[in-house]
């Protein structure tokens, strides 16, 4: 499954490089418009990986089964990634395009609100001691957390609110030749999360299987 | 709905015979409204009078992050929160019972600051007295809703105090963005429109349900 | 044929890497009254609050009078009196009955609260804050508030730690005085010697296992206590 999803990846991401690297250049805003091409697809990753986690959380809480909390963990620690590099390279773009580094923008704001929440989540866990109380403890965070999503956007739609962000993920503003760059953006993202997070939940078994044979050792 | 009520009582109970929350909030939010109008350069200007109801809220979450902490912290003491999840009930009730009560202790709070900040901000509150403790009562469900499910978990681990406000506050956006909003709107036009009574109407409701539903895995061990 | 007042199968519980229970299975029919023994650390607290509903069990299944212990209806007949009281300093004794009493559903708290006190001779203390009391009493208070709901099922969690001899024979004969009412009861202790009065079966616990049962309706003295000596042992 991980060689699968590897290889998938390998391929998509390549494709990606190649269609970024050939498209033009934006007549206005020159070759840093180019960051976009990581910037959005990264909101991506951020989105699908807190969706997981929560959902992971809420299968957990039915079943008790560690392993939907192993997914839980590992969508947190890729989504949040994803999350800092969208971050990180929105001001990049401002900068090189308007010459400030940040602007309250909805959707930044909304991204960096989102950023916040899996800072918490992360910490909820490192200082909940007991694997399953800290597994059930961010499952219900998780769930609140998810629910915020939907709230902060609704809360952007009321108000308004400074329209900065370039609409630019309608067809029909899109300059000749960035439609591909961006769909293959999006679903290298798509691609690069699933490894990421298959990678990771991995991982986290072999730690719960490591931590169960030495509960095993020392039982003897 | 027996514990509900059962819960409300006891916490009302418990905080009037030592009180010590109430005062503690009051005291930290009416000083943090005097501290703001001292740390904004300009005073009453037009400027610090914009931002006005933005510091107001700040002063009311900080207020309510003091009081939701003590909440269950008093439930630390003999066990008593085993003593709340042996209950033969839905164990969300028991959580509306501690969120109703931190929602009445929050309101009889907000009293104070908002009288401060009406005296040291220059705003006149009374033509819009009944719309502003309206939306200040729908901002503090949110908030204690948030809060008391935060509390009950930040209690158990370790570091509950700093954990709290950072659980707190990442979800916090929507009501007080519905919040000051809606007070400003009230300070400046003297009128409430609908969206930011709808905004947190919406998010008092999810977040409310939401924590209904959870808190019973929140009491497990 | 009745269902057994407490059924355990294959319990486990496992907090992080620790592993408190380790596979316990338990049968234990209705009116029984059963001593759980062994040292610190065997799992005797662990077993207790698992089947008063206060924690989900890693693996296996606990039962009480044939309903999953984790629910309402399970945790409505069962009454834990615990190492901790439970109680609120700030109240009095009577708030915290009539508060228990609410929580559980009682019909008449007041009523069956003042009843409670009477019978374990706090009548006068009752208007008092829980808080001002000595361990005693307040263990006293903390039995009544586990009864308050007249449970069938009572699991009592080391009550006599911490109590002078007076207390610790007035416990007994309350405990006593349960075991007539034909409760089933279950009662963790370090104190064989009291234990055994009040009983008429002991398991003993050792890391998490069941290492040894008595015989049933024949408790040896001397077999629990080399039980006891080699699950001390290292």
């Amino acid at each position: 499954m991980i060689r699968t999803s590897g290889t998938a990846l390998l391929v998509i991401a390549s494709l990606w490089a190649w269609a970024v690297f050939e498209a033009p250049v934006d007549a206005m805003q020159g070759s840093i418009q180019k960051i976009l091409y990581v910037h959005v697809p990264c909101a991506i990753g951020a989105y699908l990986g807190f969706l997981t986690t929560a959902l992971c959380g809420a299968l957990y809480l039915r079943s008790s089964d560690a392993r939907y909390d192993r997914a839980a963990i590992s969508a947190a620690e890729v989504g949040v990634v994803f999350c800092s590099l969208n971050i990180a390279s929105g001001p990049i773009w401002a900068r090189g395009t308007w010459g400030h580094w940040w602007t309250w923008d909805p959707r930044l704001t909304v991204t960096l609100l989102l950023w916040f929440v899996y800072l918490a989540y992360l910490l909820l866990r490192a200082f909940t001691d007991g694997s399953e109380r800290s597994a059930r403890f961010a499952a219900v965070y998780g769930l609140l957390g998810a629910a915020a999503i939907p709230l902060n956007y609704f809360a952007i739609q009321l108000f308004g609110g400074a329209a900065m962000h370039p609409e630019n993920l309608r067809r029909g503003s899109l300059g000749e030749g960035m439609g591909l760059p961006f769909a293959l953006g999006m679903v290298a993202a798509a691609a690069a999360f699933l490894h990421l997070l298959l990678l990771r939940i991995d991982l986290e078994g072999r730690r719960a299987e490591l931590a169960r044979a030495l509960a095993d050792a020392r039982d003897q | 709905m027996n514990a509900f009520l059962a819960v409300l009582w006891k916490d009302l109970l418990c905080e009037w015979r030592s009180r010590d929350r109430l005062v503690a909030m009051l005291v930290f939010s009416a000083l943090v409204v005097v501290v703001f109008h001292f740390a904004l350069p300009g005073g009453a200007g037009a400027q610090t009078r914009a931002n006005a109801p933005g510091l107001l809220w700040v002063a009311t979450v900080f207020a309510a992050l003091l009081g939701l902490g003590r909440a269950f912290a008093i439930e630390l003491e003999n066990d008593a929160l085993a003593g709340l999840a042996l209950a033969p009930v839905e164990r969300g009730w028991i959580f509306l019972g501690k969120w109703a009560a931190n929602v009445v202790i929050l309101a009889l709070v907000q009293g104070v600051p908002s009288l401060v900040f009406a005296i040291v901000f220059e705003v006149d509150l009374l033509p819009v007295l009944w719309p502003f403790a309206g939306i200040s009562l729908l901002g503090s469900v949110g908030l204690c809703a948030i809060g008391t499910l935060a509390a009950a978990v930040a209690v158990r681990t370790r570091f509950r105090e700093l954990l709290l406000p950072l659980l707190v506050l990442p979800l916090l956006w929507p009501v007080l963005s519905g919040a000051v909003r809606g007070t400003a709107e009230l300070l400046e036009a003297g009128s409430l429109s609908f969206e930011p009574v709808q905004l947190l109407l919406v998010t008092d409701a999810t977040y409310l349900i939401l924590s209904f539903l959870t808190f019973e895995y929140v009491l497990d061990e | 044929m009745s269902a057994p007042a407490i059924a355990a199968h294959g319990l486990e519980k496992r907090f992080g890497w620790a592993v408190a229970l380790a596979g316990v299975d338990l049968v234990v029919p209705p009116g029984a009254a059963l001593a759980v023994l062994g040292p610190n650390g065997a799992g005797k607290s662990t077993l207790l609050r698992l089947l008063a509903g206060l924690a989900r069990p890693s693996a296996g299944s606990v039962e009480i009078d044939g309903l999953r212990a984790q629910g309402r209806e399970a945790r409505a007949k069962v009454g834990l009196i615990g190492h901790e009281t439970f109680l609120y300093p700030a109240l009095t004794a009577r708030e915290n009955l009539v508060f228990a009493g609410r929580l559980h559903d009682v019909p008449d708290p007041g009523p069956r609260a003042d009843r409670l006190l009477a019978e374990a001779g706090l009548s006068g203390v009752a208007d008092r804050p829980v808080g001002g009391f000595s361990r005693g009493m307040a263990q006293r208070v903390a039995i009544a508030r586990g009864l308050v709901h007249d449970p069938p099922v009572v699991l009592l969690d080391e009550p006599f730690t911490g109590l002078d001899r007076r207390s610790a024979s007035r416990l007994s004969e309350r405990l006593g005085a349960l075991r007539s009412e034909r409760r089933t009861f279950l009662l963790a202790t370090h104190d064989l010697a009291s234990a055994l009065r009040l009983v008429d079966s002991a398991i003993v616990l050792a890391r998490g296992r069941i290492a040894h049962r008595s015989e049933p309706g024949a408790l040896d003295l001397e077999s629990l206590d080399a039980a006891l000596a080699a699950a001390d042992a290292p």
